[in-house]
């Protein structure tokens, strides 16, 4: 992505607003200070070392944990304290890194269970359609838990888009899948966000993906922002490649 | 053969398994079917000693302290679902079984409900068990019917998810309080109603029927008969109200040998009798007739 | 502070003592399975009537053996304790047959939940039709009070010797286990488990050797909590077992599961509680205990003295 692209991103109103945002677990700061903001339809990767508070953020933004202090607003509405389900019907849906599937339901029930909420008496058709979208139509009477990794984390995607989100957190989407099927899924997620109009934020540990997928991206280290910009303002970000380029080298 | 009457007790022990079974395919553990069942047995026995029914009552009288027990037991599973069903797993049974002694104990002290020998001749609608056994059988249909649509209706798929995994559920957007809301009310409507015909079955009422005993048969209704599908609990109650009875020839021993079943049930048959693979070849029995 | 008052205090403590036995036991075994042993109160109940049979009490008529008694006629001190460890090898029979099949297997653990409360349905049964259903006061004047005077005058208040003994020995036990737990090797171990199995296996704790410790230690307290009422009050039947379990049950929570000095603490104060209950609502007694736990498990749900459970996601 062109860095000029991405400046006139940030230019834009902001529709995520992260400010002052921590949290704290016991004697640990897993988050400390984090303010940035992610404009609509923008896609976000969001890095940083094992432990960094990435994961952590994402349960902030989807109200799995509050936040201890700092205020997280999506299209000008309050989010932080919002409970998951007031959060997912605010337009914020969510993927696992560890994946939580229905596992005693089927493929196909288990994107009914997100279709929860939509108008109209027959779900099937529009459950099966993002099923076919997602390439998993085939596959929709097994048990979700007899199905391959990397079907898994696509239903998990399948799940989450039946919801109707606006903001799409991802939390690494392609962990388990081999080269080919990531470069699908990179095509797939830039696909998915023009159709269905959405924005992303993708953590991912396979950098060169995030690179190639986002607009901007935010850099984590111990609970801390320590970078913020295109992926080739990133790349080039010397605390960045001390922190955590750096280490992994 | 069972008799009619055992009949009667056998379908009454399938509509608490399913009042058990309700909270269960959402996942909550709850013991408090025996609370409800009490609530629902004593007001109706309350009902009709206290009217003028010289022995008998119609239908319609009994239907309606079914209907006046439904908004009871609705109302107090509300009151206690709320803060209740925030805690889970062993926490939750424990509270239920702590819900259980409470109504047991309230229902034994106050002063309108008989005390330990408890309320006599609660008057019979019917002159013979074949009327029961319509009465309750045919509310066991209506469930039947009932819980067949809710499997596939979004109420049921939600509860289910629930089962599965309850975060990952709340991030669908469902509000997964209301959802569990709804089966506890629903369970302690099922378990009340079924009280109203117990106490004019058996005639008689006291704190007793609604004990912790009760709390552990039921439980085992489910468990055993297997709890992935309705007709688990069904079968369960229909089986173990039965087994009791069926072993009086043993005598003294009949308790124990019922005890071996809850305690060697879940060793042998972990999934219960109706097992989802069963289903499985039943549901394509069912296909192959339909398609000749 | 008012003689009566002070007699209150000490008649909830010895039935507190009892209490916190009864949910000792149950500690011990949630903390290294993370499950509930529910024939914990059947397990009371035999050692109330184990002591009882060995202390020389005989038989009722409606037993399977009326009249009948053992040979022997020990003092309440050596029947108490073999009574105990009678429950607690039975417990580990409990173990055997309950629990190990379904952890075999890898399980739910709420089926062990029904397992346990089969076992205990069968073991209150088969003393059903050893003893018959009716009730049981042990041997007139029980050896262990044999020179004692009937009551104590402590700081004015009148209390019957047989509490002082409830108290003395429910404080023992549960003193001698704090200290064993907390000291001893095995205990050390037995606290690693309860930590983190899996790390305790890779430090060579052998852990079902552990667990069947922890049930036979836990049979042993329900079964000297069983011969204690007996002692005190009477056996009310083969059920009256049940009943004490269900209450350990409400302390468990009250103090925390898990958690030892929880276990202390809520039986403590559940004991004093009830003895502050005036005798004319004693009838409510009994869901004083419930109404407490209710309370507690909607406003603190890990109880007292427990630890905060928090979901990883």
């Amino acid at each position: 992505m062109e860095t000029a692209e991405a400046e006139a991103m940030s230019e834009q109103a902001a529709s995520l607003e992260l400010h002052g945002v921590s949290r704290r677990f016991g004697g640990l700061q897993a988050l400390s200070d984090v303010s940035f903001s992610v404009q609509e339809g923008e896609i976000f990767g969001l890095i940083g070392p094992n432990g960094a508070g990435k994961t952590t953020l994402f349960n902030l933004l989807s109200g799995v944990t509050p936040p201890t202090s700092g205020m997280i607003r999506w299209r000008g509405k309050r989010c932080h304290g919002l409970s998951p389900d007031a959060l997912n019907r605010l337009g914020i849906a969510r993927t696992f890194q560890n994946l939580r599937l229905f596992g005693e339901l089927t493929v196909l029930e288990n994107v009914l269970v997100a279709l929860h909420h939509q108008a109209g008496a027959q779900l099937e058709p529009q459950a099966l359609a993002l099923l076919e979208e997602l390439d998993l139509a085939h596959l929709a009477d097994r048990r979700a838990d007899e199905l391959a990794y990397g079907n898994r984390r696509r239903l998990e995607i399948a799940r989450a888009l039946a919801t109707k989100p606006t903001l799409l957190l991802l939390d690494e989407p392609a962990a388990g899948m081999n080269p080919s099927e990531k470069d699908q899924l990179c095509d797939l997620l830039a696909e998915m966000r023009q159709r269905h109009q959405l924005t992303l934020i993708v953590i991912e540990h396979h950098v060169p993906l995030l690179m190639q997928l986002c607009h901007r991206m935010a850099v984590l280290d111990f609970g801390r922002l320590i970078a913020l910009g295109s992926p080739e303002q990133i790349r080039t970000n010397p605390r960045v490649i001390e922190a955590y380029l750096g280490g992994a080298r | 053969m069972p008799d009619n009457g055992l009949l009667v007790q056998m379908i009454l022990g399938a509509l608490l398994g399913l009042s058990v079974y309700l909270p269960m395919a959402a996942g909550q553990l709850s013991l408090a079917t025996p609370a409800f069942y009490a609530v629902g047995g004593t007001l109706a026995a309350l009902m009709a000693t206290h009217a003028d029914h010289q022995g008998t009552i119609s239908l319609g009288a009994v239907l309606w302290e079914m209907v006046v027990a439904g908004a009871l037991t609705a109302a107090l599973a509300t009151l206690v679902g709320l803060p209740v069903l925030r805690l889970r797993g062993i926490y939750l049974a424990i509270a239920t079984i702590a819900l259980v002694e409470i109504v047991r104990v309230a229902i034994l002290n106050l002063p309108f409900t008989g005390g330990a020998t408890g309320i006599f001749g609660i008057p019979q609608p019917f002159h013979h068990p074949l009327g029961y056994i319509t009465l309750s059988g045919g509310l066991l249909a209506l469930c039947g019917w009932a819980f067949q649509r809710l499997e596939t209706s979004r109420l049921g798929r939600a509860m289910a998810a629930i089962r599965d995994d309850e975060l990952a559920t709340r991030c669908m957007g469902i509000n997964t309080t209301r959802v569990k809301l709804s089966a506890f009310v629903a369970s302690a409507v099922l378990a009340g109603v079924t009280g109203v015909i117990a106490a004019h079955y058996l005639n008689t009422w006291n704190a007793r029927q609604g004990s912790f005993d009760v709390a552990i048969t039921t439980l085992a209704f489910v468990i055993l008969g297997g709890s992935r599908s309705w007709l688990g609990p069904v079968i369960g109650g229909l089986l173990l109200t039965a087994l009791p009875e069926l072993l009086r020839p043993v005598g003294d021993l009949r308790l124990v040998l019922f005890g071996l079943v809850i305690l060697l049930g879940p060793v042998f048959f972990p999934q219960g009798l109706i097992t989802p693979a069963l289903l499985e070849k039943l549901g394509r029995w069912k296909l192959r007739r339909l398609k000749p | 502070m008012s003689a009566a008052l002070l007699q209150i205090l000490l008649n909830g403590a010895a039935s507190g003592g009892v209490y916190a036995l009864v949910a000792l036991g149950y500690t011990l075994i949630f903390s290294v399975l993370g499950v509930i042993n529910f024939a914990q109160g059947a397990l009371f109940s035999l050692g109330g009537y184990l002591t009882f049979l060995l202390m020389g009490g005989r038989i009722g008529v409606n037993g399977a053996l009326p009249g009948w008694h053992l040979p022997v006629a020990l003092p309440f001190w050596m029947a108490l304790l073999l009574a105990a460890i009678g429950a607690g090898v039975v417990a580990l029979l409990v173990e055997r047959v309950a629990f190990a099949p379904l952890r075999r297997r890898g399980a739910d653990p709420l089926l062990s939940l029904i397992t346990s409360l089969g076992a205990g349905v069968v073991l209150v049964n088969l003393l059903q039709i050893l003893m018959g259903a009716e009730g049981y006061a042990f041997p007139a004047g029980a050896a262990a009070l044999e020179g004692l005077p009937e009551a104590l005058l402590i700081g004015g208040a009148r209390i019957r010797t047989v509490q002082v003994v409830l108290l003395l020995i429910s404080a023992g036990a549960v003193a001698a286990l704090t200290v064993w737990l907390e000291r001893s090797r095995t205990g050390q171990a037995m606290r690693a488990v309860a930590e983190d199995p899996t790390a305790a296996r890779l430090m060579g704790i052998h852990s079902g050797a552990i667990v069947r410790l922890a049930f036979l230690l836990s049979g042993m307290l329900a079964g000297l909590g069983g011969g204690l009422i007996g002692l005190s009050v009477s056996l009310a039947g083969p059920y009256f077992g049940i009943s004490f379990g269900l209450k350990g049950l409400a302390v468990l929570v009250l103090g925390g599961l898990g958690s030892v000095p929880g276990a202390i603490a809520g039986g403590l104060l559940m004991g004093l509680a009830e003895a502050l209950i005036p005798s004319a609502a004693s009838g409510w007694r009994d869901a004083l205990a419930f109404a407490v736990l209710f309370a507690v498990l909607v406003l603190r749900p890990s109880g007292l003295l427990g630890r905060r459970l928090q979901e990883k996601v």
